[in-house]
């Protein structure tokens, strides 16, 4: 490597330093405490080690299966037809001659401006029996009779996934948008001579050009879906059953809600660490990185 | 960036504008509160979670406290049931002791795992307070290795709430709805249907109230007073899931989703009764256009040996922590007034709708009202006559983990599974999770 | 090939924004509505505006909460985004590996749910003699490795070429950031200027935690004690929901212009 390399890059550490040592800080401080705590169990404040017994007990959790198995199928489900519905929203957004516009953008966005609370609240009442959506269903002759959405396993969790994804996508679509303030416009009006459909335009330009950016949604998303927990804890509870609880449902019962063993809850949260890690690898890989 | 800066100043700006009115209408409390160094007097810090029930409750306790001690002061701090269980654990696991306050409020079922969880740090009542006074089944849920950690607070003695007008016209009196068991429950509830097209009760396999409310009525529980899993071989067990999954597939039942939806149900007059601890009188109340409409009865009795007309939901007691800077004055303000004060208990009722366990208050005044919306029904006293009844039961310390486990195989059973098989499957899933 | 006609964007927009509004009509309903209509899905505005307003001022303290969480997500944001773009711009543009690998680590930080270090996290605080300080509820998210992920992206296709020229105009690397990168990267931080803004305004577990007396409460620690009581009243839960939603709206409507400067010839 030669001597100017070496020179830039010793001037990037008076940018990165700060930043980093705050987060090692008061991130990974604590995580090493967590780690700790991991291998030990009891109630409380009463604990003793165990050595790697929680981690054994983990594999022979039925709950956690379940949980696991729940999480996944969120994942798998709803991370992708939210970031393509936010990518075409954003792309049909940002044509500068479509009338309209901000008032599309604001209140495609405006569902994650809600608070937790806010939202629980709006989305049982919308899907209560009684609810306006039943209502709505049954005048337009759609359903014969309310459907209890949050008491069928299947609804219950197609109800979670229409949540989070009316929640997300904006948010989502915030990212793309400002992205493509970096792309060319010029680009586009080249295309367009050359005879390229809106679709070819897409796929051709817009999601290579928006690589980064896709890929840090689809990190960050899998990140949050791997961690959900306000929305299922406020809108279902887990239920019917165990059939919508979540893993950081599983760690926040475990801490708070039973007879406390932060220890066991501390294994269950590394299985979550290491879950999400692996997929970040993952997408990186195939998202192709340049270097 | 300029711009981005003006905005940032706008609503900063605004923010401190809405803060000074806000402060300004509660006569700039929040200013003075700000700086409690460590010069304060006797100031007794509690939490609790319902500013109009339980925060209210301790708001009259202060104010009879003070005749006597004039400068003793409380202050309140309000904050939602889960929250506060969860800033409770996360202060006590941390060991942190700064912020934690000296009185805290204890959901019943919470209590023996409280005390076995964080040992030495709630204080011991025993010999603060004359438990003889209390109804005897809150304070067995108060005891914990034969020391009595807290003072009984709100009971949830059930009753059976029900609309006189829907029963009438299915051609029931009062007289038939007295000490029923759950069976006749279903038949009643399955001509009401026919008769007024209103359902009889409502149903929500998210929650497990009714199972809770037919099992105390039978002296049993999820867990036994070992805190092992009740759900094999357990008589009162196998009943109440039968008459559970019949209530269930007898149509009698509207299915409801979550709390709103139920108190909506009845507040809509969409159901004929209501089974439910006495703090539901309030909702019930909330409906103005149904006064004189409803009536309560005793609950249902479940067909087992111990099986009464009588039973619990919900309830709470105060605890004071033992490294708090004001435990003595803590557990003597508490002893005086929610553990001594039938004057507390009366005020309690007729401010907040609050009952209590304590027995000298049952024959005041207060106690013997009879509300026009009950019919003039001297609804206080037949609940406090119930709750006499009410089998005592160990809560035990894996209430919470007992119940999901029942929730986790609810839909199995009732979708017709075979309950002897299901039980066990419940009980092995219980033990592997209290491991 | 089918084509795109204008109509059908404009159906699809339409619906989107219909399914993403209705909620919002719906808490506007409710704020106007008596908790039992609400519960019984009264589609329609009512006239309980003004009490339901006054209830709501007679319970709590809703303008110290107000202002609470208005200094932690005003000055948090400013931080946060000072803070994390420098990190992203350092990481991308000064690139070595080293560097990446200490990028690597720092993402680890983002996959841990947050009720698994609370605990440590709050000794830590209580240790630092911080609790129940603003200053404690905005230190842990101060930089966010989720941040300077974002930052990092983005710099990607921050044409370097201006930095060259920067260089041969005499700057040093600072003046670099501050006067090139900072300028022309306005659309990034103005949407994670609403990012950030948003993720402290709501933010919950922590505050709930680190703040301990009612007079340093944020506006979700209320909101959250008033759905919660026994017999919640819906009217003004909706109140509180309305005046919680407000600011991020306000913010959102504010910045829009900056990140989508649209593609009408604004070079960059």
């Amino acid at each position: 490597m030669d001597r100017k390399r070496n020179k830039i890059s010793l001037n990037g550490w008076q940018f990165v330093a700060i930043p980093s040592a705050l987060i090692l800080l008061f991130s990974f401080y604590p995580m090493v405490q967590s780690l700790l705590l991991s291998f030990q169990s009891g109630k409380g404040s009463v604990y003793h080690y165990v050595g790697i017994d929680n981690y054994i007990r983990l594999l022979s959790d039925p709950i956690f299966k379940q949980a696991v198995f729940n999480t996944v199928l969120y994942l798998v489900v709803q991370v992708p037809i939210m970031l393509l519905i936010g990518l075409v929203i954003a792309q049909l957004l940002n044509n500068p001659k479509l009338r309209f516009k901000g008032f599309y953008r604001t209140a495609i966005f405006l569902p994650c401006v809600t608070s937790l609370v806010s939202y629980a609240v709006l989305f049982k009442s919308i899907f209560a029996v009684d609810g306006i959506l039943n209502k709505m269903l049954v005048s337009i002759h759609l359903i014969a009779e309310p459907v209890a959405w949050l008491m069928d396993p299947t609804w219950a969790r197609v109800v979670i996934i229409a949540a989070i994804t009316w929640r997300w996508t904006g948010y989502n679509m915030i990212f793309y948008l400002s992205a493509m303030q970096n792309i060319d416009p010029s680009i586009y009006e080249a295309a367009s001579m050359d005879g390229a459909s809106k679709f070819r335009q897409f796929f051709g330009i817009t999601i290579p050009m928006l690589k980064p950016i896709i890929l840090f949604t689809a990190i960050i998303s899998t990140n949050g879906t791997l961690q959900l927990f306000d929305e299922v804890v406020n809108i279902t509870k887990g239920g019917p059953g165990n059939a919508t609880m979540t893993i950081s449902q599983y760690i926040y019962n475990l801490s708070f809600v039973y007879t406390p063993n932060f220890g066991y809850a501390a294994t269950v949260s590394y299985a979550i660490v290491i879950m999400v890690a692996v997929l970040a690898l993952f997408q990186l890989k195939i998202g192709g990185e340049k270097r | 960036m300029k711009k981005f800066l003006s905005v940032l100043l706008l609503v900063t700006l605004t923010a401190s504008m809405l803060a000074a009115c806000g402060s300004s209408n509660s006569d700039s409390k929040t200013a003075d509160s700000t700086d409690q160094g460590g010069a304060s007097k006797k100031k007794v810090i509690a939490w609790a979670w319902d500013p109009s029930f339980n925060g209210a409750a301790l708001k009259i306790a202060k104010e009879l406290y003070q005749k006597e001690h004039p400068d003793f002061d409380l202050e309140v701090v309000d904050m939602a049931k889960a929250d506060l269980e969860q800033k409770l654990n996360t202060n006590l696991a941390a060991g942190v002791k700064e912020g934690l306050p000296d009185i805290i409020l204890v959901n019943d079922p919470n209590i023996q795992k409280y005390v076995a969880s964080y040992p030495n740090t709630f204080a011991d009542f025993t010999d603060k307070v004359d438990f003889t006074k209390f109804s005897p089944y809150k304070v067995d849920a108060l005891r914990v290795d034969n020391k009595i950690y807290g003072v009984p607070f709100d009971i949830g003695v059930t009753g059976m709430f029900y609309r006189s007008d829907y029963l009438e016209q299915a051609g029931y009196s009062a007289k038939d709805l007295e000490n029923i068991t759950w069976d006749q429950y279903i038949a009643i509830g399955k001509k009401v249907k026919e008769k007024t097209g209103k359902y009889m009760a409502t149903i929500n396999p998210n929650d497990e109230a009714l199972t809770s409310i037919l099992l105390q009525s039978a002296g049993s529980w999820y867990i036994t007073p070992e805190n092992k899993g009740n759900f094999v071989n357990n008589p009162a067990m196998t009943e109440t899931l039968r008459v559970y999954k019949a209530i269930a597939d007898s149509g009698i039942a509207k299915p409801v989703t979550g709390w709103s939806e139920f108190v909506g149900s009845f507040n809509a007059g969409d159901v004929a009764t209501v089974v439910s601890g006495v703090w539901q009188v309030s909702s019930i109340m909330d409906a103005k256009d149904q006064s004189g409409k409803w009536k309560v009865a005793p609950i249902p009795k479940l067909n087992v040996q111990g099986g009464v007309n009588a039973s619990n939901e919900g309830g709470s007691s105060w605890f004071v922590l033992n490294n708090s800077a004001n435990k003595d004055t803590a557990i003597d303000f508490l002893a005086k007034t929610i553990g001594g004060s039938s004057e507390f208990y009366e005020r309690f009722l007729k401010e907040n709708g609050g009952v209590g366990s304590y027995i000298p208050a049952f024959s005041s005044a207060a106690y013997s009202e009879k509300p026009e919306f009950f019919g003039g029904q001297a609804i206080y006293r037949d609940f406090t006559d119930w709750s006499k009844k009410v089998p005592g039961i160990s809560l035990g310390m894996y209430t919470q983990e007992a119940k999901d486990a029942l929730k986790n195989e609810l839909p199995n059973i009732l979708q017709g599974a075979d309950l002897t098989q299901s039980l066990t499957n419940i009980q092995s899933l219980f033990e592997q999770q209290v491991k | 090939m089918k084509k795109i006609t204008p109509i059908m964007v404009h159906t699809f927009l339409i619906l989107a924004s219909i399914i993403s509004l209705f909620p919002f009509l719906w808490m506007l309903m409710g704020m106007t509505n008596t908790s039992s209509d609400i519960l019984k899905g009264k589609f329609g505005f009512g006239s309980m505006l003004m009490d339901n307003i006054h209830k709501l001022q007679g319970m709590t303290h809703l303008g110290a909460a107000f202002y609470n969480s208005t200094i932690i997500a005003v000055v948090g944001t400013i931080i946060t985004l000072f803070l994390s773009s420098m990190a992203g711009y350092g990481f991308e543009i000064y690139h070595s590996k080293a560097k990446s690998r200490l990028f690597g680590l720092l993402m680890l930080s983002m996959m841990m749910p947050f009720a698994a270090v609370m605990i440590p996290l709050f000794r830590m605080f209580s240790n630092m003699g911080l609790l129940n300080t603003p200053t404690a509820v905005v230190l842990p998210s101060i930089t966010t490795a989720f941040m300077i992920f974002f930052f990092l992206q983005n710099t990607k296709s921050f044409p370097r070429e201006l930095l060259q020229a920067g260089r041969v105009d005499g700057l040093n690397e600072w003046r670099l950031f501050t006067l090139i990168y900072v300028p022309t990267m306005k659309p990034t931080y103005a949407a994670a200027a609403i990012i950030t803004f948003m993720n402290y305004w709501n933010s919950f577990l922590w505050p709930l935690i680190a703040l301990q007396t009612q007079d340093k409460k944020t506006l979700p620690l209320v909101v959250s004690s008033l759905a919660s009581s026994y017999n919640p009243d819906y009217g003004i839960i909706m109140v509180a929901i309305v005046v919680t939603t407000l600011p991020s709206v306000v913010i959102f409507f504010l910045l829009q212009k900056q990140f989508v400067q649209g593609m009408l010839g604004s070079v960059k």
